[in-house]
């Protein structure tokens, strides 16, 4: 920093504590305002925290159980012969018959050695 | 430090040390805001906030003023931009009426020196005010204003020749 920048320095110091002479709050007073706002902000998570907890147990409690519950149907499900999955679809013919599907078993009658062939 | 001053979340900062540069902290929040008092002091406490909860860590990477003054500098960008433009509107509304009645015969020297400042572009502004004003060097300086230090000490030159500039031309207008 050479002379003019020092001088400059001088006077922008003047100018600026000219600027904020007696504008600063009392620290104190500040402190305890940020650390209300801390103490709220904590009361307010607080409070959140407690009704989401709240919330989750009364939908726990209110979920429907035991008579409800479903079976599938067996003879519904011994009935039926196609199934498909759901990644199936991506197949060009998805559904196909289980029982069309297994391959005919050629049976001999005849035998060699005491053994069908 | 005494040990009970330490805050609880952030263990390099007592609220003593605090204190001691509790009014230069005020100043640069003040001039973050366009001297607004209110907005100021919002700002100053939302920052102790910040370091009470320990969302803004001193980790001792500088010194405690630059990094409070980061922290105002951080928050006065994103929470007061909006705020801040506003307030300018205003009071540049009210400079116009108040240019048209009020002329002083005998300009104050330190004002003419501040409006010159303050007619400076953002960064060189601040640049001018964190080392001229709050003693800073250009490299807490730029620090504070997030940006390198030589993008830092560009600024800082190109103020001050814009600085010199201003005042020759006011000086030669008078």
């Amino acid at each position: 920093m050479n002379e003019s920048d020092e001088r400059m320095q001088a006077a922008l110091s003047k100018a600026q504590a000219k600027q904020e002479a007696g504008r600063a709050p009392d620290f104190a007073r500040v402190w305890a305002g940020a650390e209300q706002r801390v103490a709220s902000r904590r009361r307010r998570r607080g409070m959140i925290a407690g009704s989401v907890a709240v919330l989750a147990l009364a939908v726990v409690m209110l979920m429907p159980y035991g008579n409800d519950i479903r079976y599938i149907d067996t003879d519904e499900l011994l009935e039926t012969t196609s199934w498909s999955a759901p990644s199936d679809s991506l197949l060009p013919q998805h559904q196909f018959d289980i029982y069309g599907e297994i391959p005919v078993i050629i049976e001999s009658t005849e035998t060699y050695g005491g053994a069908l062939l | 430090m005494r040990d009970s001053d330490v805050l609880d979340k952030n263990p390099h900062i007592s609220r003593s040390a605090l204190e001691a540069i509790h009014s230069q902290v005020f100043g640069w929040a003040l001039s973050r805001c366009d001297y607004d008092q209110t907005v100021a002091e919002d700002l100053v406490q939302q920052a102790y906030v910040e370091l009470l909860t320990g969302k803004a860590r001193f980790e001792q990477r500088s010194s405690l003023k630059t990094f409070v003054f980061a922290v105002v500098q951080n928050l006065a960008r994103s929470r007061y931009r909006r705020i801040a433009s506003r307030l300018r509107l205003v009071q540049a509304a009210g400079e116009q009426v108040a240019d048209e009645g009020f002329h002083p015969a005998e300009p104050d020297e330190s004002k003419m020196l501040w409006d010159t400042v303050q007619q400076l572009p953002q960064r060189q502004r601040d640049i001018i005010e964190l080392v001229f004003c709050r003693d800073m060097t250009i490299e807490a300086a730029s620090s504070v204003m997030g940006v390198s230090t030589g993008t830092g000490r560009v600024h800082y030159d190109r103020a001050k020749k814009a600085l010199k500039a201003k005042l020759s031309e006011r000086g030669t207008a008078r």
